[in-house]
């Protein structure tokens, strides 16, 4: 990994000044070597929001997720939730202060059962310790328990209820998917980054997920989706903001960003957009 | 009586048999020293299979013994130091060693991991050596003393001196061992490591501290080897590093391999692959040839190991009426 | 004393180049590490031994002999065990540490397990401004620094060259431009145990012919390919090098020992730090 060039805290860095949002990113940049992936990006989500981040492939979104759960360390710029800056967490950490992701290319642990990757998942959920474990007490075994419930009433949010003792290696891909949602739900997320949920699903299949994507944003948890799918996008977000290049050249709701001249100019391809 | 209950008392039949046979045995010395050595080698291969499922797969496990047998022997023998407290300590020090390094080692990715086990494993092995003032060096250390002997409440003699009794000593060892292994293999950590074993950006990204159970499993596994070592150490009464060697260490990680990676595995593969070199011990200087044709047997046809067997059984069992009635 | 150990160490070095060369170029082509090569050049000595003690042919003659039954033997080591398992890291040392055993074995049932020599193709020492150099130590430098400009000019002058370069960047691609990885993989291995088996007999010569004198070859060379980088033939030289000086100086002051104490923990520092090595991309 190249060392990317780290500007360091400006005062108003250090000490953030209180936002009134749930989540934001300030002027959160990232360079690799002397290429800017990410420049500027100032997004401002409120909870129980549903915002798309969108833009044409290469445009720096999942480098954007990856700079707000901590994979990747943010060549200057803030991550704040509810007002505490995250820059330089670790990602089990940021994971732990209530960011959950999925990733791009549906991830799961391939030799577990999908009951066993929840159980995984549900680490944070049920807090329970190693030395606990050795001794089998109690009140360990019913963090297990609890675990477990939490687990299965996940899965049957998503639907995979069924699916729950098949080998998570050997499921089709829109369960795969599923999956990766149900696992970052595990973890009780305040906030849920989705990154294109809906790639290689069927329209049926879409369907289902956006049902679930609404059901998740009525339990009370914020949502920020990539997604390429842009009649979903237009149908599922309460706001967009479109980023090419690294950087933001849109925002709005979706009617406005639909008829935004940059927007289609970025796009290229008008047909898969206008949906 | 149904299927569960029926196999785990068959299951506590065979543990209490092989509770019950040193005792069966107890006048043949070569038996009990056979059941030792066993026992000892499934202590380690158990260890290095709990820190394998991380993906932390070692290949200087002998290294960690080393250190949990010299220090053991040194803290006994030289510092008058009960034999007892002498093995924590020898346990400890690996531990130690183990906590130093696991954080940095465990940022490496598994080919580089197997390459630094077997470097670091040399250079215990050769500091043994160097240091000859207080480890003897290659003519080794000797008079290490067994555990001291005591009564049991005035009716049973307990003297280490006597195979039989350090027998027990070992086997009381080596289930409390596995019994935590176990407990761990089956808790919520144990399901942790196994998923960072299969994939350490997602168990990150689902809130398990990477880095930190890395190197908590890696220092378990380093006490108990450590343990073994002290184990051999005071069994023996000799030292020499010859026999901690990068050899000794993927000796350790066959056991594994052949036995499987499941829980079990380990045991398995320890408990064959010790008794094959003794069935045919007449065979002398070709000996060896046996284990080797065990190890290409099993890598190219069984490659899940021993206990992938029945498995493999019941498959080409359900296979078969298929052929006939072609 | 400084001076002295720098030239122990250079010479050293190149033999530690040979064993690399042939470790580096199996890791290149077929991305796993050839547990076994240690072995190979064990054989290899015993094969120098056999052919020019037992046999009597002369020692360029049994060189000649053990270079062209290892280079058979790396490939038929390729072809009948190591192509099942290309790119499984397990498995391949599984392998690797049964070809040791099965070796080692070997050796010891057909040559006992004593000390045997080979001779010394130069008798003598050469004494420079002070310093004391045994000939055949000269010599190996000279073979050494030879076959490695031999190896230079194959890979870059012949077709198969060139298909091993273009393999070890990336199979799948290299197979789309119609190069036989297969064979490929074959006569680097091939290559690669007959650089180990002049190694062997180089250090046969110089020192002893024993079963179990692998396990020396094997850590040092992996050694020096992790310094040098993985893959990277100029590393191997470069790395070997380097590990024979800190070998020859350190052994001087202190002990043979403690040199290899220091040369270990400098691997065991690049590995946590930059494990591509020094001149690996990664």
């Amino acid at each position: 990994m190249v060392e990317p060039r780290v500007v360091p805290p400006s005062p108003t860095e250090r000490h953030p000044e209180p936002s009134a949002s749930m989540f934001e990113t300030r002027k959160l940049t990232r360079f690799f070597g002397g290429v800017c992936a990410v420049n500027d990006i100032n997004l401002t989500i409120g909870e129980g929001e549903i915002v798309g981040l969108i833009g044409p492939n290469g445009a720096g979104k999942t480098t954007v997720f990856n700079l707000i759960t901590g994979f990747i360390r943010p060549s200057s710029g803030l991550v704040m939730l509810n007002g505490e800056n995250l820059v330089g967490k670790k990602p089990h950490a940021i994971a732990g202060r209530g960011i959950a992701r999925t990733f791009q290319i549906a991830k799961s642990f391939p030799q577990f059962t999908v009951i066993q990757n929840m159980a995984a998942a549900g680490h944070l959920y049920g807090g329970a310790g190693f030395w606990e474990g050795i001794f089998r007490t109690s009140p360990y075994r019913s963090k297990e328990r609890s675990i477990f419930d939490h687990s299965m009433k996940t899965l049957g949010f998503v639907g995979l209820e069924p699916w729950k003792e098949a080998v998570a290696g050997t499921l089709p891909h829109a369960h795969q998917k599923l999956l990766g949602v149900a696992m970052a739900l595990a973890t009780a997320p305040k906030l849920l980054l989705l990154d294109e949920p809906l790639e290689g699903m069927s329209a049926e299949e879409v369907d289902r997920t956006l049902e679930i994507i609404a059901g998740i944003r009525a339990r009370g948890t914020t949502v920020l989706l990539i997604e390429h799918n842009m009649r979903a996008v237009m149908k599922i977000c309460d706001r967009i903001v479109v980023i090419n290049f690294g950087q933001e050249i849109a925002r709005g709701t979706p009617e406005e960003v639909r008829q935004n001249e940059e927007v289609v100019k970025a796009y290229l391809g008008a047909a898969e957009y206008a949906g | 009586m149904d299927s569960g209950r029926s196999r785990r008392i068959g299951k506590g039949a065979l543990l209490l048999l092989v509770c019950l046979l040193p005792i069966a045995m107890r006048g043949n010395d070569y038996f009990l020293h056979v059941y030792i050595v066993c026992a000892i080698n499934i202590i380690l291969a158990s260890s290095l299979r709990a820190m394998a499922t991380t993906g932390q797969m070692s290949i200087g496990q002998a290294g960690f013994m080393a250190i949990g047998a010299y220090t053991s022997a040194i803290l006994a023998a030289k510092c008058g130091i009960p034999v007892y407290l002498s093995m924590l300590g020898g346990g400890c020090a690996a531990t130690v060693l183990a906590a130093l390094i696991g954080f940095p080692l465990s940022r490496i990715r598994t080919i580089y991991f197997v390459m630094v086990t077997m470097f670091l494993g040399e250079i215990i092995r050769l500091v043994v050596f160097e240091a000859s003032s207080l480890t003897g060096g290659s003519t080794g250390l000797m008079g290490i003393p067994r555990p001291e002997a005591f009564s049991f409440f005035g009716l049973l003699q307990i003297d280490f001196s006597n195979k039989l009794h350090f027998c027990y000593l070992v086997l009381l060892l080596l289930l409390i061992i596995l019994l935590v292994l176990y407990n761990i293999h089956r808790s919520h950590a144990g399901t942790a490591f196994a998923a960072i074993g299969q994939e350490e950006s997602l168990s990150s990204s689902v809130g398990i501290n990477v880095a930190r159970s890395k190197v908590l499993i890696f220092s378990v596994a380093c006490f108990f080897t450590g343990l073994a070592g002290s184990l051999y150490a005071h069994y023996m009464t000799v030292l020499n590093p010859d026999a901690f060697g990068t050899f000794t260490s993927l000796y350790i990680l066959i056991y594994v391999v052949v036995g499987g990676r499941s829980f079990f595995g380990p045991i398995a593969g320890a408990i064959l692959l010790t008794l094959i070199p003794e069935f045919f011990a007449a065979l002398k200087e070709y000996q060896p040839y046996v284990f080797v044709l065990v190890l290409f047997l099993i890598v190219f046809l069984l490659p899940g190991g021993l206990v992938d067997l029945p498995r493999r059984i019941r498959e080409s069992v359900r296979k078969a009426p298929l052929e006939e009635a072609r | 004393m400084f001076w002295q150990g720098v030239v122990n160490g250079f010479s050293a070095g190149w033999i530690y180049v040979l064993v690399a060369l042939g470790l580096t170029l199996v890791f290149g082509i077929m991305r796993t590490v050839q547990f076994a090569h240690g072995e190979v050049y064990m054989l290899g000595a015993h094969a120098v031994f056999f052919a020019c003690v037992v046999l009597g042919i002369n020692i360029i003659g049994a060189f000649g002999i053990a270079v062209v039954a290892l280079f058979i033997l790396g490939m038929l080591m390729e072809r009948l065990l190591f192509r099942r398992f290309r790119g499984q890291i397990e498995p391949s040392i599984i392998v690797a540490i049964g070809l040791i055993l099965l070796f080692q074995t070997t050796a010891v049932v057909t040559f006992g397990a004593d000390e045997k020599h080979i001779p010394r193709f130069i008798q003598g020492v050469l004494v420079i401004g002070g310093l004391h150099i045994a000939w055949d130590r000269v010599l190996s430098v000279i073979v050494g620094a030879g076959i490695m400009l031999a190896l230079y000019a194959f890979i870059k002058g012949t077709k198969m060259g060139q298909a091993m370069i273009a393999t070890s960047q990336d199979m799948d691609a290299a197979t789309l431009q119609g190069v036989n990885v297969n064979r490929v993989s074959s006569v680097s291995m091939g290559i690669g145990s007959a650089l180990a088996a002049v190694a062997g007999g180089i250090m046969g010569s110089i020192f002893t012919v024993e079963p179990f004198m692998g396990s020396f070859a094997i850590t040092k060379g992996l050694a020096v390919i992790i310094l040098g980088g993985l893959g990277s033939i100029g590393g191997a030289v470069i790395g070997g090098l380097i590990l024979g000086l800190v070998d020859g100086v350190v052994s001087l002051y202190s002990s043979s020992t403690m040199a290899s104490i220091v040369g270990f923990a400098l691997i065991v520092l690049i590995l946590i730090v930059k494990p591509s090595g020094l001149m690996g991309g990664d």
